[in-house]
């Protein structure tokens, strides 16, 4: 009678470590990606401060707003809109510069928020929120200037009305 | 007189200056596509960048792509940041990857031809500052005003330092990774 119950509770145990591992190998395989559009900006910056600071120092910029894992630093920016384009995957791309700089933003809205660029027009200054992907810089072999680029865009607001 | 001559000297100079490093011939594209795959017995991995900045040289075949590592998206954010993680393409360090080649015979190519092109692209890549050579076979399609490059090839990943002796990376990702380019321009 006592080995039995002590075989029971063992039982018990193995099944609820199971339980537990299995739990926590599934929480990993479906991990939900990170909800830019939900999460707060990290900081809030201007198109031309953002280009600024990458073109005067890439490595320093690159610690600042890089993550390794992937999951970079969500921003606030404001800037005026100098072009909108389409990309391949058929999303729109609203271009944040200005006219002295070289560089620009490439703000990439997805299947969530392209409605918000239809209102949009060239030369205003808006405010957007998104993740930064990549930083802008020279490029040689290019020959051009690439552009900050930020994807996940949302429009946070239309500073002239 | 003597400031009016100055004037159109200088005029000619940067006129000059312009057309000599205004390359006519060199096309942009923000209009890009890269694809990653990699097959095997456990499971299949795709992810798909749409960040990369390309150019087509039409009179030279010079052809540079730009891309983005943090742009690629995985279908589980898992593998999204395991890709990026220093032991994998350490995208903090090394944000960017890069294409250099030149279109083989590009002089005999007639792209005012309407249609599909096949040729041959010869360059160096660089994944997380390792540069080799590559030589790959692409499609160039002209239809109107557009030009569309296409290029599938496999890379082995060792090749870039990136290497999986244990654990589930190693039986889970491929040694050799399947690429798909593409990118549209405009003449």
């Amino acid at each position: 009678m006592k080995t039995s119950k002590k075989l029971k509770w063992i039982l018990i145990s193995i099944g609820v470590i199971m339980a537990g591992g299995i739990s926590v190998a599934l929480y990993f395989f479906y991990m939900p990606h990170r909800n830019v559009h939900a999460a707060k900006a990290d900081l809030q910056v201007t198109a031309a401060s953002l280009i600024e600071e990458f073109l005067a120092d890439q490595v320093g910029s690159n610690q600042k707003y890089l993550s390794e894992d992937g999951d970079s630093k969500i921003l606030n920016i404001t800037g005026h809109i100098q072009s909108i384009e389409i990309d391949f995957n058929r999303n729109y791309v609203v271009i944040l510069g200005e006219m002295e700089l070289q560089a620009s933003v490439s703000c990439t809205f997805d299947s969530h928020t392209n409605k918000q660029v239809e209102s949009l027009q060239i030369g205003q200054n808006i405010t957007v929120k998104g993740v930064l992907r990549s930083g802008a810089r020279y490029d040689e072999d290019l020959g051009l200037f690439l552009p900050v680029i930020i994807e996940k865009t949302q429009l946070f607001n239309v500073n002239d009305k | 007189m003597k400031i009016l001559k100055f004037q159109s000297l200088a005029l000619i100079t940067l006129g000059v200056f312009f057309a000599a490093f205004t390359n006519v011939n060199k096309l942009i594209s923000n209009k890009t596509h890269i694809r990653f795959y990699s097959s095997t017995p456990a499971e299949n991995i795709e992810a798909n960048n749409y960040k990369s900045t390309a150019t087509l040289d039409i009179a030279s075949g010079d052809v540079v792509f730009s891309v983005p590592m943090q742009s690629f998206e995985f279908e589980k954010a898992l593998m999204q940041k395991h890709f990026n993680q220093p032991d994998f393409l350490d995208s903090k360090q090394y944000p960017t990857a890069k294409f250099v080649g030149k279109v083989s015979d590009m002089n005999l190519l007639n792209l005012e031809k309407e249609g599909l092109h096949k040729v041959k692209v010869v360059g160096q890549l660089t994944i997380k500052g390792k540069t080799n050579p590559i030589n790959v076979m692409g499609d160039i399609v002209v239809e109107g005003k557009e030009i569309r490059i296409k290029s599938i090839f496999e890379i082995t990943l060792a090749d870039y330092g990136i290497v999986f002796v244990k654990g589930k990376p190693s039986t889970n990702v491929a040694k050799s990774v399947e690429i798909t380019v593409s990118a549209n321009f405009n003449k």
